[in-house]
This record gives structure tokens, sequence and C-alpha cells, in this order.
């Protein structure tokens, strides 16, 4: 950032060239391994590099990203939301449920779904900061709890025959791109933004970082922990909306484990779970890297039980490629 | 002396270290250190905080690998580094921080790793519990061992610890800090032990702080100073005096630089604030430029005190002024509006953000100052922070810099210096140079002493003696979390006051040393 010293450090000495680009990749090393499967993919399959299957890999991530992003700001704190896949259920039928019968408006469906987001990463929130439950005990419960009001709302089935202004939210086009492709590059330009240059980022940093210390130096940590539970809910509430309105129905198990893949994604972007360290973009490359294998092993007709094998192994050895990167590169 | 003493003792010495040098990053802790341990001796370790006493301790049990030089035990070489093979040498170490089990019982962890068993395979509890009876009866505890390890007193802990370690065949004994956390009446007993383990031919090596336990313990007595062995005496041979001078040396004429006098204008005042329940109220104002000094024994309260004032913790009752204006208690946030800043003891805990950059750890505590409508204004406002950490000659690469790269010494003056792009007027400090470096100390006091000639009212928490005798304008002695005495700059410059400040902490003599203390 500054290239003067404070000290009287000697500057680094000139590196050769193969050396500096072997540091940028190992820097890197999550985007080189995302190009190593697209290209792969692409080998196997003419089928993949085009852009309406890029189009596809966008908007099925669209809903997975908006978890991702407020998956990394808890992650960041210290902490894990594990019911984000279950509030993206009771959202959903929420929303569904209010379409149904309460009005035809089409203004009533993504209401009623923030506010169930909304509501459950309030708990959340409220729990943890102000009560001390661990955040894996206070989401675990909430996992279940939401899990479970999602098939109470619907008796225990699916909400069918929605009107179909329901699905306007999700498939009309703006600009060439459908909303939820457009709000979730809108979100991560946004959240990039504020955790790299935002008093609100760096507090979430510090917390995770190290909490006692933050709090030394001001910052109330009770009322920001408390506000990125609520984002994390609030975010799952609008993918609840996503994706239900993407196939104008209601179902209670929607967004089922979608949560582990959001985590899958932060810890690919290089963030640690016990707080202080990843950024936005290493996120977002995470999720892209999930959402690329399983559109490329769609494509390549493996069966999905093989797909999950397959995932399995890969989420494990990028981050290990990307902790042996990271020792490598210093 | 040193050397011939060695040779003559190569064939009967239990340890013996030699040309041990060992540094971490790059700050030399240990410069070529030679010493032996004779079976059936007790031999104090003596020196400042970071003289390099707990690692001496660490590399002769085997936990710490020396950069150079070896350890033999009973002439076989001690393999660096594998505690297992120190073990089975017959070297075992009693750590500060307690290496006990405390949810098992007493005999659990006597045996934990060497278990009895039956011939069926299963735990011979019974077997188990009836040798820890008489192995503790052999040092005169009546402990029952089936209680849980955890519901006892430290000091009997620390006993049963050694227990442990000398019935697994320890021939020599490192007991570090063995007295700092336990009571006076436990103390007594931990030196019947000692003694009767010296009787049984035991070689044992304690660290200590405190004059009258070497006293009463060692027959010959190391210092240590700055990592080099400056003095190997046998005990009737060196006065307490000579001690003293030996640990501090000359040194403390030059570390210190000159105190400014203090001012006149009350800044911090501090009323019957009470830190913890059943303890005397605390009353005292700091003026501007006045740095009053807090001494005291490990749990005397020094820090929950700052932490009180700073309000970090809730004190239990009473109020903190700055300026003539009460502030909230229990709120960071308003004591930094109030232009309070605190330095805390636990650097790495509680002082910085060690996976921060040194810019985003300055701007952390000022982050006001440095956003505007929440976005942060970094690279417009990085010149104050740059000013800051220049005038405290930090070294590092830059801002960008994340912390846990730099050393302690310079992570201190981050934790520091990110208070001064803003306005201070009270300061408080906890520990200020605790595990760093004699130059950046140096460098610490410097800063301090300007701070306060510039204004700032400073009080400062030091278990280093020398810092509260060279560098206060006054002193208060903590124990119990109250105050036990008061010293004036005149009584701390006289050359008895290390024994005053000593029975004060340790509450022997209190009342009469109080008066004797009181202006």
């Amino acid at each position: 950032m500054n290239p003067a010293t404070t000290g009287t450090t000697a500057p680094a000495p000139a590196r050769p060239l193969a050396q500096t680009i072997a540091g940028f990749l190992l820097r890197h090393i999550m985007v080189v391994v995302m190009l190593l499967i697209v290209a792969f993919f692409m080998y196997r399959s003419a089928r993949f590099g085009t852009p309406d299957n890029l189009v596809t890999i966008l908007v099925a991530a669209a809903p997975f990203a908006l978890i991702a992003l407020g998956q990394t700001l808890v992650i960041l704190t210290g902490g894990i939301d594990l019911s984000v896949g279950s509030v993206i259920a009771v959202s959903a039928m929420a929303a569904a449920w209010s379409a149904k019968n309460v009005s035809e408006n089409p203004a009533v469906p993504p209401v009623a779904a923030l506010g169930a987001g909304l509501a459950a990463g309030v708990v959340n929130g409220l729990v943890v900061s102000r009560l001390n439950v661990p955040p894996f005990i206070t989401t675990l419960g909430m996992l279940t709890l939401a899990s479970g009001l999602a098939y109470v709302i619907g008796n225990g089935a699916p909400i069918n025959g929605l009107p179909a202004s329901y699905g306007t939210f999700a498939n009309t086009q703006f600009l060439g791109l459908k909303i939820p492709v457009l709000l979730m590059i809108v979100a991560i330009l946004v959240f990039a933004f504020v955790m790299r240059s935002t008093s609100y980022g760096l507090r979430i940093y510090a917390i995770g970082g190290n909490r006692l210390a933050a709090e030394i130096a001001g910052v109330r940590s009770r009322n920001v922990l408390f506000s990125v539970y609520a984002l994390s809910g609030l975010l799952a509430g609008i993918s609840g909306l996503m994706l239900s309105s993407r196939v104008i129905t209601g179902a209670p198990n929607l967004g089922q484990g979608y949560e582990l893949d959001a985590i899958a994604a932060v810890v690919i972007g290089g963030a640690s779970l016990m707080g202080g360290r990843g950024t936005v973009w290493g996120t977002a490359i995470g999720l892209l890297l999930i959402q690329t294998i399983n559109n490329g092993l769609d494509i390549l007709l493996v069966p999905s039980y093989w797909q999950s094998v397959i995932k399995g192994v890969i989420i494990v050895a990028a981050v290990g490629v990307d902790v042996w990167a990271a020792r490598r590169g210093r | 002396m040193p050397t011939a003493l060695i040779e003559n003792a190569a064939e009967t010495a239990m340890l013996m270290c030699s040309g041990i040098h060992m540094s971490f990053g790059g700050v030399p802790v240990l410069k070529g250190i030679d010493l032996s341990l004779e079976p059936g001796t007790v031999t104090a370790l003596a020196g400042e905080n970071g003289a390099g006493k707990s690692t001496l301790m660490k590399i002769a049990s085997g936990q710490y690998r020396p950069d150079s030089g070896s350890v033999e035990v009973r002439g076989a070489h001690l393999p660096a580094g594998d505690t297992r093979a120190a073990a089975s040498l017959g070297v075992a170490i009693v750590p500060q921080e307690l290496a006990s089990i405390p949810e098992l019982t007493v005999y659990e962890n006597l045996f934990v790793g060497v278990e009895k068993r039956t011939p069926f395979g299963t735990l011979d509890r019974r077997g188990m519990v009836r040798e820890a009876k008489s192995r503790l009866a052999g040092f005169g505890l009546d402990t029952d061992p089936t209680v849980r390890m955890g519901s006892l007193p430290v000091g009997i802990r620390q006993i049963i610890e050694i227990v442990k370690a000398t019935s697994r065949g320890a021939r020599v004994l490192l007991l570090d800090e063995p007295t700092s956390a336990i009571a006076e009446r436990e103390v007594a007993r931990l030196i019947d032990v000692v003694r009767s383990l010296r009787d049984q031919g035991v070689a044992v090596m304690f660290t200590t702080h405190k004059m009258e336990e070497i006293r009463a313990m060692a027959d010959r007595v190391i210092v240590l100073r700055d990592g080099s062995l400056v003095s190997d005496t046998a005990l009737a041979d060196i006065t307490d005096d000579g001690i003293v001078t030996a640990m501090i040396g000359r040194e403390l004429d030059n570390l210190f630089p000159d105190l400014p006098p203090a001012g006149d204008q009350v800044v911090l005042e501090v009323e019957g604030l009470v830190a913890m329940r059943g303890a005397d109220p605390i009353d005292f104002s700091v003026r501007r430029g006045e740095i009053l000094g807090l001494a005291g024994l490990v749990g005397a309260g020094r820090t929950e005190l700052l932490e009180c004032i700073y309000g970090v913790r809730k004190p239990v009752s009473g109020r903190v002024k700055v300026n003539g204006r009460v502030i909230k208690p229990g709120d960071p946030l308003a004591s930094i509006a109030s232009h309070l800043a605190i330095v805390p003891e636990d650097r790495k805990g509680a002082g910085a953000v060690l996976s921060l950059s040194v810019l985003d750890n300055a701007i952390l505590p000022r982050i006001g100052a440095f956003s505007r409508w929440g976005v942060l204004a970094r690279r417009g406002k990085q010149g104050k922070v740059q000013e800051v950490m220049r005038s405290m000659r930090l070294k590092s690469n830059g801002l960008g810099q994340t912390l846990e790269h730099l050393s302690g010494g310079n992570q201190q003056k981050v934790v520091l210096g990110r208070w001064l792009t803003g306005r201070v007027d009270a300061l408080l400090l906890d520990e200020p140079t605790r595990g760093v470096d004699v130059g950046a100390r140096n460098e610490i006091y410097r800063i301090v002493t300007e701070l306060s000639a510039a204004g700032m009212a400073v009080v400062m928490a030091s278990s280093d003696m020398p810092e509260i005798l060279s560098l206060s304008h006054r002193a208060f002695v903590l124990r119990g979390f109250s105050v036990a005495g008061e010293l004036s700059r005149e009584q701390l410059a006289d050359p008895g006051v290390q024994d005053v400040i000593f029975r004060l902490a340790s509450g022997q003599d209190a009342s009469a040393q109080a008066q004797e203390a009181q202006p």
C-alpha cells in the first residue's frame, strides 16, 4: 500500500521473474484451480463452454451467493451460521403462504420472505450476542426449528397453485440478465466494498481476529455480532424468495443442505473458521468453483450420488492446496 | 570460575548445560550458558523478567531445542526438543502454568500414562489409590487421592505435580516460579518438600523473584542477566544486595531516562473504586505529567484495577473522572471519548489484533477520525499513523504489514502508538515491557517519559521492580485488590525500598510497614 518503510528495514531484494510469477500463482492458487477445472470440463464437453451454460451457472449460483456472503461475515467474526438452509425454506414457505392467503399483490411475498429471514437472523443474533450461547449451538437449534416451521406453514406439503406474478422476481430479465444474477453481482460488489473500505468491515475483522482487543479499542462487539447474524438471516430470506419464485412453488425442503455448500465456498475462498481471515472475493471464487463443478458434472451425466462424492473430495483437496500454497508462498 | 566448577563436576553432574545459545525472532535470549547441577543440591536461578530463566529451564528439560550448545544428563546426551527422552533420562519440569488435569482425581493425575492394570487389562484403581496414598504420605501430604485435582489449592497441586515427577524416577527437578501463585502456608510446605528431595539426592533447580525463598531453599545461586550467566556462587558467599546488583547490573543507571517533574493540574481521579467484592475502596488522583506506579504480586489486582478504570470490566462500586468529568463505567468507547487510553498486559490476548495490519490496528481505536459516513479514509489519513510510528521508531515493512510478523517490542510500540494519533490525557499501562527485549524496553521508557513530559497522566502497573523505582513519581503497592502502601519519589529512591515493597506486597508486617511508608 505504501512503499515507504516506517523503520530501518532494508528494501526487499529484487526477485527473478520466475520466482515472482510463482509467487503470484501461489497467492492466487484458487483461481488457478478454478481455471484447471474449467479447462477440464471444456475439454470433456463442447456444451460446457457456451454462453448459455455460463448463464445457467450464474442463475444457479445466485441464491448460493447471497447466503455465502452472509456466511462470510459470520465466519469472519469467528462464528458460523448453520441455519441458513432452513431459513431459506421457512422464508420460501412464508412467501408462498402469503401469496395464497394474504393478497395477490406482488409486493407481499417479498415482504413475507424477507421478514421471515430477518426474524430468524435477529433471533440468532440476540441469542449469540446477548445470551452468549455458542453460534454453532444457536444456529443448529435454528436449523431444526426453522425446518420444522417450514413444514408447519404448509401443513407438511408444498404450496402450489400460486399466481403467475409470483415468478416475476426470479424470471424477469433486466439488462440481459435475470434479476437474481444482477442481485448477486451487485451484492458481491457491495460486500467487497463494505469489508474492505468501511469501518463496519474493519470492526468485523477485528472482532474475529481478537474480540477482547477489539472491545478495548472501543468496538461494541455485541452490536456487530448481532448485525452479522441478522444480515445472514435477511440474505437467506432473499435467497428463499429467489428459489421459490423461480419454480413458483413453496417447498418445505427448499434450501436443504445449502448451508454446507455456503460454508464450503467461504472456506475454499481462504477464510479461517477461527475468524479474522478471509475475503469476499475469496468467497466469490469458492462459490463459482462449487457451482462450476455441479454444472460440469451434470453435463457429463455423472450420477448425483457420485457427484456428491467427487464434490467432497474436491472441497477438501482445494483447501489442502490452499494451505500448501499459503505455506509455500510465504 | 564457572568453567573450573564444571570441569570438576563433569563426572558427578546430574545435568550439564554447555554453550547454550537461543534466540527468538532474531532476539538473542540466551548467549552461551554453561552450568551443571550436582545430586543433592538445590540451585536458585535468579534474574529479572526477560533475563532468560524460563527459556533456560525449558531447554534444560528438553522442551526447547537450543540454537547451539548441548544438555547432558549423567553423561548421556539429552536429545533436544524431545520431552519423552527427557523423562526417561530422569529430568522433569514443573511449569509455571500447572500441567495437572483438573477434571481427573489426584491418583489419576499421578498415574496417567503409566496406569496400573489388573491381570485382565482393566484399570487397577484400588492399587493406584493405595500407592498414591503412600507416595503422598511420603511427602507429608494427607490429601485423599480420590478427590478431584481441581478442588485442591494451587500449592497442593504443585506439590502433587512434584510427587508425580519424582515418583516416575526424576533425578533432576526443575521448578519454574513454584511459589508465584500459592499462599504463604503452602510455600513452607513446598520448602519442606524441596529439602527432602535434596536429601534423597535429587538435583533441584528453581526460579523465583523472592529473596527469602532463595535464602530458605537454595545452596547455590545462579544469576542471569540479558541472557548471560553473570554470577554463580554458593548461597553463603553472596549477600541479598549482591544478588540484586547482579540481576540488575549497571544498566539501571542508563536504562531509564530522567524523569521530568509532574504538573499540578489533576487529570485522572479514581474515587472509592472497588474492583473485587470485599476489597477496600481505592482513591487516588494523577496529575498532568505524573507517572503513578502500581506494584504488587501476581493476583494483587493491578490488572483488574486498570481494567475497572478503563471500563473493560465493571467495578463493584466507585467512579472514575477524567478532567473532572465522570466517565460511564464498563464502556471502553466512553473512556476513549474521554481521552483515556490503555495498553493491556496481555498484548496478544487483549492489546492488538495480530491478524490485522499496523495501519488497521492504528485505525481501530480512532475509527471515527479515520472514516466518513462509515467509509474508511485509509489512504488520506495514514500520514498521521506514519508520523506516530516513525516517532516510536517502529521497525516494520510499512504500515500494511500484519502484526503477527513483528517482534514483541514492535507489537508493543503499535499497541501504544495507535492511541497517539488522537488526544490522550490519561494513559494506563499494564506491564508495558513484558516480553520485550532490553533495547526496545529502553525505547518504551523513553516514549513513556516523553508522553508524561508532554502532559499525559500515566498509571503504570509493573512487576519489574526497577521500572517502578525509576519510572514513577509515586507508587502504590497493591495486595488483595486494596492499597497496602504508598511510596513517594524520595522513598522510591531509598536503597531499602525493594524490601519495603516486598513486605507490603506479601503482607508481612503489613500494618507496621504501611504506617512507616505513609508520608
